[in-house]
């Protein structure tokens, strides 16, 4: 028992599981205490189950496709941008737009929906450009602390064999990095669905997740509230778990 | 044992390489010249040893075209042109270089670096891959074919690395220490692969930088000393050839280890304490 609380301590597995497990009980244990009584903080169990039962209802599905095809339009653009921009930031002249596109993360969202609000009228593309500008910034700065990371030999090492310099940003950077691009999506994937559920919420398109969230909260619907949180959460947790089974799948060397 | 000069393989003149103000090495100067033995193909082996921070990497990186040096030339002989003598200035690529961890491409097997380090020689697909066949069944990676470096042991990764550079470059191959970190099973595979190398060509010159004098002195036939040269009684803060232990002309060259050679490594030593 002493060793569940040291520090630096290796545990076996079957203790591990029975931390986690201990862990989720309590969790669980609370929220039905905390939701007990007259007054309470958190909607109970049932009230998130019906709210659960009445989002299926009203197309949950349909909602989080439309999500998640947002989400992938916004991702597939900005990674292609990201990319772009960082890898040739290897060419000198192209370095310093490269860094500043990563310094924009620090702009603020508002600031930059209203000047894509004079340039796009349909809410949809203006969801998607939101989020491609926005995630863009993300992806590059990650995308530069991976390159950084590449140690010289390995540039040095495809020079020795006679590579030209577009060679070796191909050789070592591109092909020798698809594994890291895939896992900085991942990394970034965070706070991709946390902004597109705002996104959705403040510009009310085709629906979605964020937009179902909105209307809940519009209504102080807490049991569908706290149903539509364990949905974005349990869908995002797929996504990154997929993408890591992806990575791993697909690059055997990948062992990062 | 008798042995004959000829060509001159390797021509290094007053070559300094400065990062910034800060002068790195200054006045390399070495002659490399093929060594003829009859009844042997011998290719060459030198050794660079100094005290850690003397230049040797740079030194290294300078000899195989990936840094540009602030003055002097690296000259190597043309095989190409089949004239005698004929040299050109060293370029990225000419020379082979097998760094201190064995580098290699993350995403390529070993089969496939072998077919990457073999893209340009004019050959056939076919021939190619008899040939990366050959070489693997000879350096005993045969059952290594399709894996990944991650996927290989430290001497597995070592003879790849200087197979790819041997397929790429011809010639010339710079090891910058191939001993560090390895056990004595895999120091005595490094030394087969040297046997290897000199023995299929005699233009075949491997040049290798070693914290272990003893194994440059048992394995080179041409031993430089690299350190702060000491000059009107001031010493320098740049690196450059301090000594020549030319191990032929003192009659030490292949031949096994013995008492002559601790005392060549005793004499190395005194002259890298003072440099």
């Amino acid at each position: 028992m002493k060793q569940l609380f040291t520090p630096f301590e290796n545990v076996g597995k079957n203790t591990r599981l029975f931390i986690i497990l201990g862990w989720v009980l309590l969790l669980v244990g609370f929220w039905f205490v905390s939701s007990m009584g007259e007054r309470h903080l958190f909607p109970s169990p049932q009230q998130v189950w019906q709210g659960f039962v009445e989002l299926y209802n009203e197309g949950l599905v349909v909602h989080i496709g439309s999500s998640l095809l947002l989400c992938f339009s916004a991702i597939g653009i900005a990674i292609i941008i990201s990319l772009l921009f960082s890898y040739l930031s290897t060419v000198p002249i192209i370095k310093p737009l490269a860094k500043t596109l990563s310094k924009l993360r620090y702009l603020p969202l508002t600031g930059i929906t209203f000047y894509l609000a004079i340039l796009i009228s349909d809410a949809r593309t203006m969801q998607v450009w939101v989020l491609v500008v926005f995630m863009s910034t993300y992806l590059t700065t990650s995308l530069l602390s991976m390159l950084n990371a590449i140690p010289q030999e390995e540039f040095d090492h495809a020079r020795s064999l006679g590579c030209s310099r577009w060679e070796v940003l191909w050789e070592v950077v591109v092909k020798g990095r698809i594994d890291y691009v895939i896992d900085v999506i991942r990394q970034n994937l965070a706070i991709v669905w946390m902004m597109l559920v705002t996104v959705e919420s403040i510009l009310v398109a085709a629906g979605g997740l964020g937009f179902l969230i909105k209307n809940s909260d519009k209504f102080m619907n807490h049991g569908r509230i706290i149903a539509l949180q364990i949905v974005i959460l349990a869908v995002g947790l797929f996504i990154d778990f997929a993408l890591n089974y992806l990575r791993k799948a697909f690059f055997r060397y990948s062992k990062i | 044992m008798t042995y004959n000069m000829q060509n001159t393989l390797l021509y290094v003149e007053n070559l300094s390489v400065a990062y910034g103000d800060k002068v790195i090495i200054k006045d390399v100067n070495l002659v490399e010249k093929d060594v003829v033995r009859e009844g042997h193909i011998t290719g060459q082996v030198i050794a660079v040893v100094g005290r850690s921070g003397r230049g040797k990497s740079t030194l290294f990186k300078a000899l195989t075209g990936l840094v540009k040096p602030t003055s002097g030339k690296v000259l190597i002989a043309d095989t190409q042109t089949g004239a005698e003598n004929d040299a050109k200035e060293v370029q990225e690529g000419d020379i082979g270089f097998v760094d201190q961890k064995y580098t290699l491409f993350r995403n390529k097997t070993v089969y496939e670096t072998m077919q990457f380090a073999l893209r340009r020689k004019e050959m056939t697909t076919e021939e190619k891959h008899s040939q990366i066949m050959q070489y693997l069944k000879d350096w005993g990676l045969e059952n290594e074919k399709d894996q990944y470096p991650c996927e290989l042991s430290g001497g597995q990764r070592q003879r790849t690395a200087v197979i790819e550079q041997i397929f790429c470059s011809g010639h010339y191959m710079v090891l910058d220490e191939p001993f560090s970190g390895l056990d004595v099973g895999n120091i005595e595979d490094v030394k087969k692969a040297f046997d290897l190398i000199t023995a299929s060509h005699e233009f075949n010159t491997i040049i290798y930088s070693t914290h272990d004098i003893e194994l440059a002195v048992e394995l080179a036939d041409s031993v430089y000393v690299i350190g702060y040269p000491t000059i009107e009684g001031e010493r320098m803060d740049y690196g450059t050839i301090v000594k020549h232990f030319d191990m032929k002309e003192i009659g030490l060259a292949w031949k096994d280890y013995g008492l002559d050679h601790i005392e060549v490594v005793k004499q190395i030593k005194e002259v890298m304490l003072a440099s």
